[in-house]
């Protein structure tokens, strides 16, 4: 056994003034080593007994100050130290270690023990990348075990209060060896008048309100199992925020029973938890025995929930009806009344049936349509620019022009329409923004960006926002005269969205962030990152903004912190704006899936796979919702969960 | 809305020029004006006006000057007070208060500018002193070189980073310097810049920024407190919470570690609203409903300020005692 383990040194930094000296002989009999470690009320040194001369028989001796100056308190202090001890003296149990031996001198309390030789847990932490999930499951079973023993031996209940990775050690044997048995707690006064720094981080919640029970235990063991796998140190978190940090996002061989455990263990209701260690403990039994490979390959099933109307027998959502085009539909759809209008890039637009998707009419450019078709409702009419630079108003009954107008290049851009004034405004690959009348097409102005513009202008307090692919994002008042500028790092694909409540207008770029901007000034407030370029535009709802990312994610962010509300992940990116309603965001993949997820949770109500990738917004009307895929097809799906 | 429609029947006229230089702006403003005139003056205001009573005068007779609803409403800007006191018990005052305004009317057109910041130090030996006054500094420092004098100058002004951002870097920054610096201390820091009508607020801590309306008032920052998180878990109730003996230990604070979580948001303000900053000096011993009573009571700030604290002193001062408070113009 190596007698200097991990000395701090005999009379080296850690030190204090009064602490023993190395060689010095303490009580007649323990001559002092060096120190093991410091506690919170003073130093554990490690000791020779002298009362065996002939074997080098070491132990561990723990200090503690007795800070009362008045000689009643100091003597009720040492009364219940004595008393405390002695129960300790009396336990007996493999994972406790025994108590030879206690006495005060010099105002000072020690406490004799068996030397522990190993290394407390939140050093192997430290010391450690990863520690082997099966080994953290067995000392589970051994904390367990020391907490029954602890909870039920004894005719009172002993609470072990304090349970959390420095309290506990690892031995030599690599078995579970509980220290620090709150002895300590007797000395620490709990004034605390002046605003401080600093809580537990593994202490229950019913700690603070004076309950402890045996079931407080629980919750220290669950922090402690949590902060091992995650190596997240709770006392740098929030308290009670274990439930933040779902463990295996932090460390993915932990088995999914070992979670739920873990995740019981530390229920706020203390009824919540394992009703007793030992109740724990054969749950924890059981997932010793279990192979592996069992919980890995079933966590990410999921068992078929909430099934509805518009299923089939397979449990796949069927479209209520379908209608094809002869190239991708790359754009939205809108509806008017009970007609619905779908642009394809075979260079048509089409006048659909709302209510079995009957073809009514079409009109045909000279070039793909990637722009989305948008309804003047005052004037019941469509209104969509082309490839082929021209920018079309058709009457909505029945397809056929009312006016076009002509850019100088592709027209990418879906336009929007100002009502109160009569204008219509789009960009186009020509590089600007053009505004025109939407009654007769008459030009009004336009607004030179210089590079192309597709992302669809918004309108906000008489203010026309729009971004450009260099990446520059203008406000116009409605006479074209520019209000204010901002600029991205790479392109505004993305349509930018205005909350008109607040006044924040919300953008992102393919440099991969969401800016949030005063939408009067163009001040930027914030930005948040995501790991891939956006080109899905953002919508806000009830405070909360959603957007999808090229890294896969859906986003839902508090709009006023801009902190991460929940993520959606699917397999491939996502360009597609998401559309809120009745409690779900609905929004296509490249993955080929249309998706909806329930904002509340951000967990997926359903999906429904179609043979391309989808890149345009849904439409949703009273009880369907429409939806293009690249497959060339608009599926007409029935608005259910 | 009309005004438009004549705007663009007239660009309409000649359709082939390019509208983009068009000086109707100006025009736009004039006709706006008799418009401004009729926007009415600030509520708590209202009240006195209304007592006064109309006279009516003869033509030709010498006019008084004219009564105050025609003052112009672009003149109007935000007002601010600002008080601190060592309160009752305490030998010094740890608390550190910061207020900067700026307003300014040209062709430029530069909204107005305002820093408010509120730090309530912890730590013996001075420590908690020079920890709030280090961060108020420094934020202050950090925030005039990287949000407002930017917005003087106008310099880059599409490339400069997020305000929040900024905010949110200026108190990385005090806190890496406490930690250097004052080993020993740490503070709490709630700040908030104010451009134009919009609040950007950081924080960290338990002092607090309310918002102030006629209809009440809503704290907007949550406090890192135990006791605040013990709250929102429901394992405790409010009113245990106001005797709780751990009700000032926070879980995180500037000076506590290196990398630190701040919250930030922003909020937009609603006209003739009031925002107060205060350490929790003030709101531990005054309740939020006479917090609400004193600053709707008054039209002037400072001394709404001296009145809050007079009242924290009166109901025992136990701690010190800060407090800043906007009042937000009509328009
Ligand atoms: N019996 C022992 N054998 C070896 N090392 C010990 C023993 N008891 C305590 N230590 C070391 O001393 C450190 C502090 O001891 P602890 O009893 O937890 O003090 P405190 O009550 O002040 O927290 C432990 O983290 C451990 O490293
Ligand atoms: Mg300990």
């Amino acid at each position: 056994m190596p007698e200097t383990q991990k000395f701090a040194g005999g009379s080296g930094d850690n030190s204090s003034d009064n602490s023993l000296q190395a060689n010095s002989v303490v009580h007649r009999r323990y001559k002092i080593l060096g120190i093991l470690g410091q506690g919170g009320m003073g130093a554990v040194y490690q000791a020779r007994d002298l009362n065996f001369p002939d074997v080098h028989k070491l132990v561990a001796i723990k200090e503690m100050l007795n800070p009362a100056t008045d000689p009643a308190i100091h003597n009720s202090t040492l009364k219940l130290f004595q008393r405390e001890a002695n129960i300790l003296a009396t336990l007996n149990h493999a994972a406790i270690p025994k108590i030879f031996d206690f006495f005060d001198q010099n105002e000072r309390f020690y406490l004799v023990m068996e030397l522990i030789v190993g290394s407390d847990l939140e050093e192997l932490i430290n010391k450690t990348k990863e520690l082997p999930v099966d080994k953290v499951i067995d000392w589970a079973i051994e904390l367990c075990d020391v907490l029954e023993y602890l909870h039920t031996s004894q005719s009172k209940p002993i609470i072990f209060r304090d349970l959390k990775p420095s309290n506990i050690m690892i031995d030599n044997f690599g078995k579970v060896r509980l220290i620090d048995f709150g002895i300590a707690k007797i000395f620490d006064s709990d004034v605390r008048r002046h605003t401080m720094i600093g809580t537990e981080g593994y202490c229950a919640p019913e700690q603070y309100k004076g309950n402890v029970t045996t079931l407080s235990d629980i919750y220290g063991l669950g922090a402690t199992l949590h902060h091992v796998l995650t190596r997240k140190d709770p006392r740098l978190e929030p308290p009670f925020s274990f439930g933040e940090r779902p463990i295996r996002e932090f460390n993915s061989n932990v088995p999914e029973r070992f979670v739920e455990a873990i995740e019981r263990a530390l229920s706020l209701e203390p009824d919540k938890r394992f009703n007793s260690a030992s109740e724990m403990k054969a749950d924890l039994e059981r997932l010793r025995y279990q192979p592996q490979v069992a919980f890995s390959a079933g966590s990410d099933v999921k068992d078929g929930t909430n099934f509805f109307d518009g299923l089939d027998a397979d449990g796949a959502i069927q479209p209520k009806w379908k209608y094809p085009t002869e190239d991708e539909i790359r754009a939205s759809a809108s509806i008017y009344k009970e007609m619905v209008f779908v642009a394809s890039y075979d260079t048509n637009v089409y006048g659909v049936n709302l209510s079995d998707g009957e073809f009514a009419w079409k009109y045909a450019t000279h070039g793909g349509i990637a722009a989305s078709p948008i309804v003047d409702e005052s004037n019941r009419l469509v209104l969509f620019g082309s490839e082929d630079k021209t920018f079309y108003a058709l009457d909505c009954r029945n397809g056929r022009i009312s006016w076009s107008y002509t850019t100088q290049d592709k027209i990418r851009s879906t336009a929007r329409i100002a009502p109160d004034v009569d204008a219509v405004f789009f960009g186009s690959d020509d590089g600007h923004l053009h505004a025109l009348n939407v009654l007769n097409g008459r030009f009004l102005w336009k607004h030179d960006m210089g590079d192309p513009i597709r992302s669809r202008p918004f309108i906000f307090n008489d203010l026309v926002i729009v971004g450009s692919e260099s990446g520059e994002m203008v406000a116009l008042e409605l006479s074209g005269n520019r209000k204010w500028g901002f600029r991205a790092r790479r392109s505004l694909t993305s349509s930018p969205y205005v909350d008109t409540i607040e006044g924040i207008c919300y953008v992102g770029s393919t440099d991969g962030y969401m800016y949030a901007l005063d939408a009067s000034s163009g001040y930027s407030s914030w930005r948040f990152r995501t790991n891939g370029p956006i080109i899905s535009s953002p919508i806000v709802h009830e405070g909360l903004l959603y957007f999808g990312s090229a890294d896969g994610y859906l986003y839902a962010i508090n709009a006023q912190t801009s902190r991460e509300k929940w993520k959606f992940q699917t397999e491939k990116a996502i360009l597609s704006s998401p559309v809120v309603h009745n409690g779900a965001v609905y929004f296509g993949g490249i993955d080929e899936y249309f998706y909806c997820v329930d904002i509340q949770t951000g967990k997926e109500r359903w999906k429904f796979k179609t043979n391309g990738a989808i890149t345009s917004t849904a439409c949703i009307a009273s009880d369907v919702i429409l939806i293009g895929s690249l497959d060339k097809t608009l599926y007409a799906l029935p608005l259910v969960g | 809305m009309d005004l438009f429609r004549r705007l663009f029947t007239q660009s309409q006229a000649k359709p082939d020029e390019p509208v983009s230089k068009v000086v109707e702006p100006e025009l736009l403003e004039e006709q706006k004006a008799p418009e401004a005139t009729t926007v009415p003056i600030p509520a708590v205001n209202v009240v006195e006006e209304k007592d006064e009573p109309e006279i009516a005068y003869a033509d030709g007779a010498t006019r008084p000057l004219p009564p105050e609803t025609v003052i112009t409403t672009s003149n109007m800007h935000l007002t601010f007070g600002q008080s601190t006191d060592v309160g009752m018990v305490r030998s010094n005052n740890q608390d550190a208060a910061f207020s900067f305004f700026s307003t300014s009317r040209n062709a430029d057109q530069r909204p107005d500018f305002g820093l408010f910041i509120v730090a309530d130090g912890m730590g013996g030996h001075h420590d908690g002193e020079k920890a709030s006054a280090a961060t108020a500094h420094i934020v202050a420092a950090q925030v005039t070189n990287n949000v407002y004098l930017p917005m003087l100058t106008g310099e880059n002004d599409a490339d400069r980073i997020p305000i929040t951002e900024a905010l949110v870097s200026a108190v990385q920054k005090a806190n890496a310097d406490i930690i250097a610096r004052i080993p020993d201390g740490g503070t709490t820091l709630t700040a908030t810049a104010i451009i134009g009508d919009l609040a950007y607020v950081v924080h960290v801590g338990d002092s607090r920024i309310y918002l102030i309306t006629k209809d009440g008032i809503e704290q907007i920052t949550r406090d890192h407190s135990l006791v605040q998180r013990l709250i929102e878990l429901d394992q405790l109730k409010p009113e245990e919470a106001a005797h709780h003996p751990q009700r000032n230990v926070l879980y995180r604070a500037l000076g506590q570690s290196e990398s630190l979580e701040i919250d930030a948001l922003t909020r937009r303000l609603p006209p003739n609203s009031r925002l107060l900053l205060c350490s929790d000096g003030l709101w531990n011993v005054v309740e939020e409903k006479d917090m609400l009573g004193i600053v709707l009571a008054h039209d002037d700030p400072q001394e709404a300020c001296d009145k809050l604290v007079a009242l924290a002193n009166t109901n025992g001062g136990a701690d010190n005692i800060t407090a800043i408070l906007l009042y937000i113009p009509s328009s």
